[in-house]
This record gives C-alpha cells, structure tokens and sequence, in this order.
C-alpha cells in the first residue's frame, strides 16, 4: 500500500538545518504550502517571462537574480518584481546570505510570499533542498520482510510469517551484518531513482524474535549492528520447498521483485530441514555481487570431464575464469 | 476474503503488550489477516507490523482476512478488540 503526499509547509524547509537559513521575511507566509519536489531558479522569470514559474515551487535566488534587480531601476524594477510575486509563489530562498533589497520584501509581502536567506550557495542549496523534498514527496510503501546490509548490499528478506525471517537475521547480525528494519520496512524513492528503505520510527532497531521477544539489536550487538537507511539490491524470498516446483539448479534464473515501478533482482529459496539459510545467503550475496561485476560463475564450470589427453599431446591452455 | 470496521477500546490502543496478543492470536489462523488503518497494511501475525500503526483509542481499523478461516479469525479478533484485550475490568 503506497501513500502519496499533497504538500509541505515552508514551515518545515525553514527549520531544516543542513539549508542553513539564518534570517526570515514576511513570517506570515511560513504556513504556506510548496507542492512541487523541485525548486525553481526564476531566471528570465524576472525579465517578465512567467510561462514556467510554477506557483507551487519554492525559488531560488542567487547572485544572478539579485544582480539582474540591481540592474533596473524606478518604474521598470518595479513592475518586474510586482509581476513576479503576483504568482503568489509559497516562498523564495535567497542564497549566499544576500541581504533581501526593501522592495522585495514589499513585493513579496503583498502576496505573502516569505523570504528566507540562506548561507549556502545557489548549487549545494538546490542540491540539499532537493534530496529532502524528493524524499519527502516519494511515495513510500511498506513491505514486510527484514531489511539488511550484507556485504555492502541491502538485501530484503521476505517470506510468509513464521517461516524464519527474524532467525536468519538473528544469525546473519551475530554474523556482524547490520539489521535496518525487522517485519516492516518502509520504502522510498531518492532523487536518483534508486529505492531506498528504513524503520518505522516505532520499531527502528528493534527485531522480535519467537521465544527471546522483542530485542534491542542497537543495546544488544552495539551501534555498528544497525544502520539507518539502505538502497535496495536484493529481494531473497524464503519460502516452503515444494517438491514439485522447479527450483534453479543452475543458477542462471534472472527474477525480478516489482516495486513502486522499479524492478530489484530476487532470489526464491527454498527453506528446508537441514539447510542454513544465513550461510546461503552469504554466499547467494557472494554469488550476487560476483554477477554485478560481470562474472557468470555458473557457466565457468567445465561441463563433463574431457578424455585424458593421449600421451605426448600439447597440453590445453588453461582456461579458468575470464569472460563466458 | 472478508472485512470487519473494528473500533478500538482499551485506553493504550495497540500498544506492545496487546499487540502481542493480537499477533499470538492471529498465528492460531491459516488465514492471512491484515489490520488497515490510515492507508497503511500491516500482518496481523507481525508483531512489530502492528507496533508501527501506532493506532490508539478510538480510532477504527479495518480487519481484512483470507483464508480457509477467515470468519472464525475475524470473529475471535473482533472479541478480542472487544474484550479490550483483557486489560480493563
């Protein structure tokens, strides 16, 4: 089930400390809501060209804009800036601590427009403000399975309640791999299309297991048990073994787990007795990473054995690895 | 599959201690069963799925069940909810 977000408070922009914004004009305005994920420079917007100035974004002025308004003056500065703020925009963010000029604020004010400086320069402002909008206007979507970091990979471990998901975490965190979420994790899409999970902030860290309860894997296994967030690259389904499903005995299935329109390659595995899933999952992330580089290590195996080579034969080259 | 609009009554909602129960009571069930609640879904049988509802007095959730047991489920959850999980004289 995936949610959808209408719009954010400029309220909450101004109180984000990575945008450093040190001073606000025209308060009033912090109520009012910005609809978009990017931010917007004006540009020629100034110049009286308003087709793209979009009313739901917050803009961004920089040394380009303040120094283009330095550059008019009486009645034409004027108009420029009442047409401007006429599209009732939700706020500006001048950048590099320029000082807002009298008849901005005054522009700005009559359509409630707040100013906010900032310290930062025009690109890693943009830049900050966009990852957080992006992430706050992701659609999220909670999935259940326990998500984790192994060998650098998020790896979400899904399978039907009771089967086994919080064991095999259990085992692969005593491992010393870290644990993000346990039963839900809650996912997003970044400002470079990649999908990124977390906790729920009511079970972060936490990890039920049957027989135990509820644990504290941070108070448990210490601070480098745990991680915050982490892109998505794996999907390992546990499920029953089925005598008479087909499982890939060759490793050469490529399945893919759909979500939020992305596709993150899968893995069924069947659970079964005798079969220690943490170590499977080890290596099936060995094997995992050994296919991102480009290695097939499946098709590296020689089918069946060669005669031997009559006596005096030139002996074959060897030919391990390399490319299939 | 079947529904249930259930309005919750103890005092401290959803909580650790009837969450648990919630999910000790839906594991007795072959049936899958969901509590919805604000657009979220979460396994009854997830004790920490239900912990993220954060879901407390008053409100109403959705029960969803499917399975071979879903009205025995939803009925025994519905009395449970009803009960107020046996936290309230």
């Amino acid at each position: 089930m995936s949610k959808e977000v209408k719009g954010i408070q400029l309220s909450q922009v101004r109180a984000l400390a990575p945008l450093k914004i040190v001073r606000v004009f025209n308060e009033r305005g912090l109520a009012n809501l910005v609809s978009h994920p990017r931010p917007q420079r004006p540009g020629l917007g100034l110049t009286g060209y308003l087709k793209h100035i979009h009313a739901g974004r917050i803009q961004i002025f920089g040394k380009t804009e303040a120094g283009y308004l330095a550059s008019l003056k009486g009645e034409e500065r004027g108009r420029c800036l009442r047409n401007y703020f006429a599209l009732k925009l939700p706020g500006v963010i001048v950048a590099e601590s320029i000082e807002p000029e009298a008849d901005w604020i005054a522009a700005a004010a009559r359509h409630n427009t707040p100013l906010l400086v900032s310290e930062l320069h025009t690109a890693p402002l943009i830049s900050r403000l966009n990852a957080y909008l992006y992430q706050y206007f992701s659609k999220t979507i909670k999935l259940n399975g326990v998500l984790m970091d192994i060998m650098g990979q998020g790896v979400l471990i899904t399978g039907a309640s009771g089967i086994g998901k919080s064991e095999t975490a259990l085992e692969l965190v005593n491992k010393g791999y870290q644990l993000i979420a346990d039963d839900v994790a809650e996912f997003y899409i970044d400002s470079n299309d990649e999908l990124v999970g977390r906790a729920n902030e009511v079970i972060k860290n936490l990890m039920e297991v049957r027989g135990l309860g509820i644990i504290n894997v941070n108070d448990i296994f210490g601070a480098s048990a745990v991680l915050d967030e982490k892109r998505l690259n794996l999907v390992i389904n546990l499920e029953k073994w089925d005598p008479k499903k087909k499982y890939d005995r060759l490793g050469e299935d490529n399945l893919y787990f759909k979500i939020l329109g992305l596709e993150v390659p899968l893995i069924n595995l069947p659970v079964g007795p005798g079969r220690n899933l943490s170590t499977i999952i080890e290596v099936a992330l060995r094997n995992f990473l050994a296919k991102k580089a480009g290695r097939l290590t499946y098709l590296e195996s020689r089918g069946p054995a060669a005669p031997p080579a009559p006596p005096g034969a030139p002996e074959e080259p060897h030919t391990g690895g390399g490319e299939p | 599959m079947i529904e249930k609009k259930q309005q919750i009554f103890n005092k401290l909602g959803l909580h650790a201690r009837a969450a648990a129960k919630l999910s000790h009571l839906a594991n007795m069930f072959s049936a899958d069963i969901y509590l919805i609640f604000n657009e979220d879904k979460v396994n009854a049988k997830s004790l920490l799925g239900i912990l993220t509802l954060a879901a407390s007095v008053g409100n109403e959730i959705t029960l969803q069940a499917a399975g071979a047991d879903e009205k025995e489920a939803i009925q025994a959850i519905g009395d449970l909810f009803d009960r107020k999980f046996d936290e309230e004289i």
